[in-house]
């Protein structure tokens, strides 16, 4: 089988995932205690990283362009260019990088083992879709975590580059903060909610994919949540460069 | 199928044997739909990578038989029961579940047919992070059927595999007898009437070997349930032959050796070699078989 081939087989059985998946959604039983169970492992058990990347990323990139802006005298600029930065770009790709070294792999290698140990087929035998028990929740929680993390990552990276800026360059407080204000449009806030909307979609499916196809025992486990973990990465990176030109398109965000 | 004059059953303890066990023991069998075989397998093949797993399989299990299915490894026994639940697809031939083709089922008609089928996967298959309850529960939870009555049911069919104790540990704090045992508690929630063995007893020391074999022969002899016990090992082909489980006047399910009293005619040998069936018939006409490979299989040499 060429590449070409297993590209659009792969597509096919991911698009069959999804489409079964989302129509289990709709149909009883719901498993929404288990969505609130995934909601909290990975929203709430990923703050912590998303608190750590989103400060020192707004601490660092004040720290990178301080130099820049002050060299042009546009100082007065800084948490402009922080704060668009972050919303636009860095916050949902750092935060979905994040997810995808915490989530994806923890998603792929439990759906995995229970590939190999057999459990998937045991809970079809007791007459249970894994793909709406298992898949579902997970893609759904992703999808709403995802774009709660990334807004968090936003406010505590633009927090960072306050600090750095106030307390290490020793700025007036309301400069930052007024500069963030007057540059930030609501298009830019929409966009940077919408993207993470469509990695979170791309990385849970990639997810329980790649985790419920592994084969090969333990040493599988591990192919399949490394290849998980490339895939959603890379994806993730592509989508963001089509998602900000379709959003550019269809906000006018392009200047 | 044995019968037996009637027993005081409120004089057996609850621990033994279910009601419904008792009843269709004694109960006179008068179905006229017991012609239809449990399962039906009708020259079913099935490809993979280009090599035959199955080739032109066909078999029939009747209701109330176990029909034990014997070969070496790769020659395509777990195949076959997984063909049965529909969790693999064959590439040509039929497969009938209570006379009704399955071969066809998608996902959501397959989950149907399930319902009726009991599974115990060679290693166990239990959910880590449920506890030995909430495993035995599953099926029951799933259906949403309340706490209360989920509990007595589950009670019940922890008791019938002897484990009750076990029930709020976890299924890394089991040993693989334990865990076959809970599989077992759990693929008979809700009294299926076909139940599938897939070597249940791989890997276990011979005593725990010998309570998953008198577990499939409670099944057998006293629940009427038909079954697919696939094993290689020569000791559980012994016990589920020579032997059936009846219960005696103090209520006690107690196994008898068959001989001149009674002859078992509810377990048939299917031997497998390469996808094929090499051997179908009474385990007598199997040690009497002239086939060389059947010969070492059983002889070990």
């Amino acid at each position: 089988m060429n590449i070409a081939t297993r590209f659009l087989l792969e597509l096919q059985e991911m698009s069959l995932l999804v489409g079964r998946a989302a129509r289990g959604l709709f149909r009883k039983p719901r498993y929404v205690p288990e969505t609130i169970a995934q909601m909290d492992s990975i929203g709430v058990g990923s703050l912590t990283i998303i608190l750590l990347t989103g400060f020192f990323t707004g601490g660092v990139l004040t720290l990178q362009t301080y130099q820049t802006l002050a060299s042009y005298g546009a100082v007065d600029q800084l948490g402009y260019l922080v704060s668009i930065s972050l919303v636009r770009e860095l916050g949902p790709v750092l935060t979905a990088l994040m997810v995808t070294g915490r989530v994806v792999s923890a998603i792929s290698a439990e759906l995995g083992s229970m590939v190999v140990s057999e459990q998937i087929d045991a809970m079809r035998a007791l007459g249970t879709d894994p793909i709406r028990k298992l898949v579902a929740p997970r893609i759904l929680a992703l999808i709403i975590t995802l774009p709660l993390l990334t807004l968090i990552a936003d406010v505590v990276g633009i927090g960072g580059g306050w600090a750095v800026s106030t307390f290490l360059f020793g700025l007036p407080s309301a400069m930052f903060t007024n500069s963030v204000r007057d540059g930030i449009t609501t298009d830019d806030i929409i966009g940077g909610i919408i993207k993470p909307l469509f990695f979170a979609f791309l990385m849970g499916t990639i997810a329980c994919r790649k985790g419920l196809k592994t084969e090969g025992g333990t040493v599988g486990v591990g192919r399949s949540t490394t290849s998980a973990v490339v895939m959603a990465s890379i994806i993730v990176i592509i989508a963001d460069f089509i998602l900000a030109r379709a959003l550019q398109l269809v906000l006018g965000t392009q200047k | 199928m044995m019968s037996q004059a009637s027993i005081d059953r409120s004089e057996r303890p609850d621990n033994r044997v279910s009601d419904r066990a008792a009843e269709s023991t004694f109960r006179e069998v008068d179905d006229s739909d017991r012609a239809i075989p449990a399962i039906e397998f009708r020259n079913v093949t099935m490809i993979f990578d280009e090599r035959k797993i199955l080739n032109d399989l066909s078999f029939k299990v009747m209701k109330g038989e176990t029909k034990i299915i014997l070969g070496g490894s790769g020659c395509g026994k777990s195949t076959t029961i997984k063909l049965v639940l529909g969790l693999l697809k064959p590439d040509s031939g039929q497969i009938l579940v209570d006379g009704e083709d399955v071969t066809e089922y998608d996902e959501t008609d397959m989950m149907k047919v399930r319902k009726k089928i009991g599974m115990i996967f060679q290693e166990g298959a239990l959910f880590d992070s449920l506890s030995v309850y909430e495993n035995v529960a599953f099926k029951l939870h799933e259906q949403g059927v309340p706490e209360d009555d989920v509990e007595g049911e589950v009670r019940r069919m922890l008791r019938f595999v002897n484990l009750e104790d076990a029930i709020d540990k976890m299924p890394s704090e089991l040993s693989g007898g334990m865990r076959r045992r809970v599989g077992i508690a759990r693929a008979l929630v809700g009294d299926p009437k076909i139940v599938m063995f897939d070597e249940p007893t791989a890997g276990l020391d011979p005593p725990t070997a010998r309570t998953i074999c008198e577990l499939a022969m409670k099944l057998r002899d006293l629940e009427d349930v038909s079954s697919i016990f696939v094993t290689h090992e020569m000791n559980n082909l012994d016990y589920l032959t020579s032997e059936y489980a009846v219960v005696n006047e103090a209520g006690e399910v107690v196994f008898e050796k068959e001989g001149e009293k009674l002859c078992l005619i509810n377990s048939k040998v299917l031997m497998m070699r390469d996808g094929q069936v090499i051997f179908s018939g009474t385990d007598e006409t199997l040690r009497k078989a002239d086939d060389p490979y059947i010969h070492r299989f059983l002889r070990g040499h």
